[in-house]
């Protein structure tokens, strides 16, 4: 026994510490389980009140019969059980109370309350043994509990009932129901109204009319209060309800009251506007104009509250949420399609991870699914009986799917669907022909099917008038231009000895043709490309892509090197303007910069505008040398702000033994284009005086003035180097 | 993330207060008291129930084309034919007001009118100009609604587009893409929620950089994931030779093992997201060749789209892409089209990027309709801000350049909810002010959410002290674009 009773004088002390810390911290931040718990405190409420009050005939009971020890065990074993029990409803107390919703002031009381009979109960215990001689005294404390509990579930029963709940008067609902929101609904119905119940009516309705105010109706509304009419119409500032709503919070006449709900500031400004406009009952909100500041102030309202959208109601029951988790896998989708809607969509993934069973398990969900896509899956016409049961489908996308039309005709069952999309699968028209008068059918898509121009003519005059979409059908007379070969790795532009070039264009039925001798191809012109070309030191090739039916590509223009003479060591002897990190290592680090588009001329290329390209090449000992190759960037069609790379006007070439012993031994000028042109990356071969060179000195000069055809005629041209061959 | 996290911190310090107090219910309680922000960061991280729109929405995936660089809305659907009227002629003062220019252009002591070269004509029901730079996107303009009243903040590429793409100049917040795949989860979990595609046009490039698809803040899943320019959108995705499916499932399951042992040990959330993405990886093995078979393409898709989609990294071979990416169930497909940078030399630099993407843009839009998705789908197409109605530089006979202008310019979108063969908003005679019905990047960003289905206000998450939003404090759903 007394085991049993110091087990629980421990427990009601853990229990009471918590009481403590719940009077000081807000609860609501607990997580929903623990809130849960909250919803108990009406179902153990009822304990405490009915033991408390059982307490007083059995304290007498017990006063009577002190020679009972057994009994006098009993009663101290009734305190503690009266003692938890009131704590644990207390605390169960505070985590309803946190879910809001009750009136402030009779919450406050409530709560101080039912701490107060928790730690009194709890004090009982002590009390009895400290007046054990003394009857009065328990008597008193006893006579105490009781009141505070009758007080305390008074004020609980307030909360729970209502204000005036023993008043003895009929109380009735307001009556007034708020309205989906709609376009044809009134603005005062639809907007006006439901604020004023939701924030305004708590006070003043028929029974309580505060301020002699009652909002159930326009009329009462119009009619006001003690204090005048509600507002005036047209005049926002002058009237009543706004001026009450614009005072302080703290004014005593500010409306709603401190520790009520507010208002939003789109709700005042509702308001406002509504008044402002003729406080008008009938006006619809449809009639309002596009730039109506209501219906802009309404809408604004409406997009804060999903709730007042017009939603498409669904008539049948949500799936289980369990169903619905079963279901989904990332080979099969499963969605509601919003968080309040019953409405699911299916969709499957991964065509090799289809089968029909996977679709046979969704009939377990079939009532509720709405929107149905398979496309792409290797579904075919079995499909169709599984699918003529998801009575409730509105969407199903058949697309690219292997189905051949045949079973198309269950669909008909469908008596909801609105779109069937059949693109890209062999159906025919006579396949549709069954579903031509399902009653909410308003789309097909039917692209790249079966079903020809004549065809959907035929149909449309046979079905009721719903959208068909053909798609898209080029335009014979528009013939496109073919893209440009290009290398098969752009890896490989700068080749080993054993290394071939390869061409491709992914056109399905594409020629190439090229050339290697510096003419241009055409259609007719030029060698088809069927085999890998070997590489030479230097080729430059032109190629177009030619098909039947199509403009030849345009001609492009791709060098291919093979790797020349090693350098031992280089060094720049002039600053470049772009590229300066990697210096000179770019001009010798076999990989090409693109040039197609002009990318990489961050990172892949030495730019330079203000001076010319000045470098110094080291060689082994005495290595013969018969030609210099430098790739440069040809961008005369390129735009202004990345610099315009030109060819450039000048390249001289020094060789000898040693930097202090140098003569040239090679120039070249490379022409200056007289009209713009493709862009590309354009090699210089310079023959140089045969001979054995230890190191060889490059200048490349860039062109003074752009040309006077180029838009930025007059300005500084650059020079883009990449790369720099020895052979 | 904040579940993991939420894990993690619940692990711990459950663990933690249990052994200390043992009191099972009434330590959680106070357990949760104390630590509230680590055990249930979930009620302030936001309102919404994640992974699901809120309300039933009108596109659930999105498509966007951004033209990186900035078209001149002067020459593409903001006709004004007063500035060819007025060619050469001072801007009136009247009309810039003072306000605020680039460095580039600030110190011109002219500021001449230029008209566009291009010229323009009506289309569609709406009778929308568009310029004759674009005749493939004026053939779809019955299912597009041109917004001429864009306007943002930033006057520069980096700030702009990041503000476009973060709601935010700064760029430390999550992009939308990031966004949507935080507030509505992934359609396909063989793919990434959010990709991004790169291509680069013949115009004036400016660069993009990866802060644009960030996921900011947010688990690291939400990040964009580029997708390569190359043959292999995804690299590394076959399995080594010698290796076969099954030993690469093994090897994965063996990983993850050791995986979920740090996760244990270090309970870093960015262990758990790095299984996710490995699971994600293995399984897209199979997803993305489906992705790069064209075979269940017609043969009219390549006219469509024009022979340059069949070239990876190209604008068209994007947009083709991006349509199956989206088919496929990919939330939001993000492509960047650089080059619109048109400073000078603007009449080659637009008719090479126009000859780029016309075609494709327009195929896409094709695209997803013949196959039922566009109602569906949404397509943006718009840069970053507009470009000045006077000419940078000086004005050439055949030739211009025009600045940075953020004070108006135009986009298009396309399906989605959108109210489809309509031009919203008007500026003024000069292109330069807007007269009516302006649309911030905030306003956009709350339309672009709305018609996902979530309320730009409730999707937030809270990071060092705050909930931040897509829009910040900004922002109004544009209901004049909305079907």
């Amino acid at each position: 026994m007394s085991r049993h009773l110091s087990v629980l004088s421990n427990l009601i002390i853990v229990l009471q510490v918590f009481l403590i810390v719940f009077c000081f911290v807000d609860v609501s931040v607990l997580p929903p389980y623990v809130m849960f718990a909250g919803r108990f405190h009406p179902l153990i409420l009822h304990l405490p009140i009915s033991l408390i009050i059982l307490l007083i005939p059995f304290s007498f009971y017990v006063q009577r019969r002190k020679e009972h020890t057994d009994l006098n065990s009993l009663f101290e074993l009734v305190l503690h059980y009266i003692a938890i029990i009131a704590t644990l409803t207390a605390l169960a107390g505070f985590l309803l109370a946190a879910g809001g919703g009750y009136e402030p002031a009779a919450l406050q009381f409530h709560k101080w309350l039912g701490v107060a009979i928790a730690f009194v109960s709890h004090a009982l215990i002590y009390l009895r043994k400290a007046f054990v001689s003394r009857l009065a005294f328990w008597n008193t404390s006893l006579l105490a509990t009781l009141m505070l509990t009758i007080t305390g579930s008074h004020y609980g029963g307030t909360l729970t009932h209502g204000e005036g709940f023993f008043a003895f008067k009929e109380k009735k609902e307001s009556g007034v129901v708020i309205p989906t929101f709609t376009e044809k609904t009134t603005v005062f119905a639809g907007a006006v109204q439901p604020v004023l119940m939701a924030k305004c009516a708590y006070c003043h309705n028929d029974q309580k009319m505060k301020g002699g105010l009652n909002m159930k109706d326009i009329a009462s509304m119009i009619k006001g209060g003690k204090n005048g009419a509600m507002w005036v119409s047209g005049d926002p500032e002058k009237s009543l309800m706004i001026q009450r709503m614009l005072l302080d919070l703290d004014d005593k006449n500010h409306m709603p009251p401190k520790g009520k709900t507010q208002l939003s500031s789109a709700e005042m400004h509702l308001f406002a506007e509504w008044i402002r406009a003729g406080a008008n009952a009938k006006k619809t909100y449809h009639a309002l104009a596009e730039t109506d500041t209501l219906k802009k102030i309404i809408a604004k309202i409406i997009e804060t509250d999903p709730t007042l959208k017009e939603e498409k109601v669904y008539a049948f029951e949500a799936a289980s949420a369990s169903s619905i988790k079963k279901l989904n896998s990332p080979f099969r989708t499963i969605r509601q399609l919003s968080a309040n809607s019953p409405a699911l969509s299916v969709t499957f993934f991964l065509q090799e991870k289809f089968t029909l069973e996977l679709l046979k398990e969704c009939k377990s969900i079939g009532d509720q699914i709405v929107e149905l896509s398979l496309s792409g899956m290797p579904a075919d016409d079995q499909i169709f009986p599984i699918i003529s049961s998801f009575t409730n489908l509105e969407k199903l996308n058949l697309n690219a799917t292997s189905i051949t039309g045949k079973g198309l005709t269950e669909l008909a069952e469908l008596k909801k669907l609105e779109q069937l999309s059949v693109a890209s699968t062999s159906i025919k028209a006579d396949d549709l022909s069954s579903l031509l008068k399902m009653p909410a059918l308003k789309s097909i898509y039917i692209w790249n099917s079966k079903i020809s121009e004549a065809d959907l003519t035929t149909l449309k005059s046979k079905s009721k008038p719903i959208h068909w979409e053909l798609g898209y059908i080029p335009n014979k007379t528009e013939v496109l231009q073919l893209s440009v070969p290009l290398p098969a790795d752009k890896d490989k532009m700068i080749l080993d000895n054993e290394e071939y070039i390869v061409l491709k264009n992914p056109m399905p039925n594409a020629k190439i043709r090229y050339t290697t001798d510096g003419t241009t191809p055409d259609s007719l012109t030029g060698q088809v490309f069927t085999n890998p070309i070997p590489a030479t030191n230097l080729l430059r090739i032109k190629a177009i892509t030619t098909a039947p039916g199509w403009i030849s590509s345009e001609v492009t223009d791709i060098s291919f090197y093979r790797k020349g003479i090693s350098v031992d060591s280089a060094k720049l002897l002039t600053e470049p303007s772009r590229g300066g990190p990697l210096g000179i290592k770019i001009l010798i680090d076999l990989k090409k910069g693109l040039s197609q588009t002009g990318d990489q001329l961050y990172t892949s290329w030495l730019g330079f505008v203000n001076n010319p390209l000045k470098a110094g090449f080291y060689f082994k000992k005495n290595t013969p040398i018969n030609k210099v190759v430098i790739s440069t960037a040809d961008m005369t069609g390129s735009s202004s702000s990345g610099g315009n790379p030109f060819p450039p006007r000048k390249i001289v070439i020094k060789g000898g033994p040693d930097p202090k012993h140098l003569k040239q031994i090679g120039t070249a000028s490379p022409e200056v284009p007289s009209a713009r042109r493709p862009n590309a990356s354009i090699p210089y071969i310079v023959s140089i005086e045969p001979g054995t060179y230890n190191y060889i000195e490059l200048e490349v000069h860039q062109l003074a003035k752009l040309p006077s055809w180029h838009p930025e005629k007059g300005q500084k041209a650059w020079v883009f180097v990449d790369e720099v061959f020895f052979y | 993330m904040e579940n993991q996290e939420k894990q993690f911190r619940l692990n711990v310090t459950r663990r933690h207060f249990l052994t200390k107090a043992g009191l099972g219910f009434g330590s959680a309680a106070l357990g949760s008291l104390l630590f509230k922000d680590q055990l249930f960061g979930a009620n302030d991280a936001s309102s919404l129930p994640l992974g699901l729109a809120q309300y039933a929405p009108k596109a659930k995936r999105i498509i966007y084309l951004f033209q990186n660089g900035a078209p001149s809305q002067l020459e593409t659907f903001d006709y004004k034919p007063l500035l060819n009227k007025m060619h050469g002629e001072e801007l009136p003062a009247s009309i810039r007001m003072g306000q605020r220019l680039t460095g580039m252009t600030a110190n011109q002591d002219k500021f001449p009118l230029i008209g566009s070269t291009f010229g323009f004509s009506q289309y569609g029901q709406s009778g929308a100009w568009i310029s004759s730079l674009f005749p493939n996107m004026a053939s779809i303009a019955d299912d597009i609604c041109i917004v001429k009243t864009m306007n943002t903040e930033a006057i520069n590429h980096d700030p702009a587009l990041t503000f476009f793409q973060t709601g935010s100049q700064q760029g430390n917040r999550p992009s939308m893409g990031a966004w949507m795949s935080y507030g509505l989860g992934s359609e396909n979990a063989n793919l990434p929620a959010y990709t991004v595609l790169l291509s680069r046009g013949r115009g004036n490039g400016q660069g993009v950089y990866s802060k644009l698809w960030s996921n900011g803040f947010l688990d690291s899943v939400h990040q964009g994931v580029v997708f390569s320019s190359g043959e292999n959108p995804v690299l590394y995705l076959n399995n080594p030779e010698g290796q076969d499916k099954k030993s690469r499932r093994d090897m994965l399951d063996e990983l993850a093992k050791f995986n979920s042992e740090a996760f244990e040990n270090f309970g870093d959330p960015e262990i758990n997201t790095r299984i996710k993405q490995y699971e994600m990886s293995y399984r897209m093995q199979s997803a993305v060749p489906e992705l790069t078979d064209l075979s269940k393409e017609s043969d009219n898709t390549i006219k469509m789209y024009g022979p340059d989609c069949l070239v990876p990294g190209t604008y068209a071979a994007n947009c083709l892409l991006a349509r199956k990416l989206s088919e496929s169930g990919v939330r939001f497909v993000q492509l960047y089209h650089q080059g619109w940078d048109t400073h000078g030399n603007l009449a080659n630099d637009m008719t090479m990027q126009a000859e780029d993407v016309d075609r494709a843009s327009a195929a896409l839009v094709k695209d997803l309709k013949q196959r039922g998705l566009l109602d569906e789908t949404l397509v943006i197409w718009g840069g970053e801000f507009g470009r000045t109605n006077y000419c940078q530089g000086k004005i050439d006979k055949d030739n211009y350049g025009r600045d940075h202008h953020p004070k108006c310019f135009s986009i298009w979108m396309a399906g989605g909810g959108i109210k489809p063969g309509t031009v919203y908003g008007e500026t003024d005679e000069f292109g330069y002010n807007i007269t009516r019905d302006p649309v911030s990047v905030h306003d956009f960003h709350a339309t672009v959410l709305h018609l996902m289905g979530i309320n730009h206000e409730q999707l937030t998450y809270k990071h060092l002290g705050r909930r931040y939003r897509l829009t910040d404090v900004a922002g109004q759903v544009v209901n004049g674009i909305i079907a």
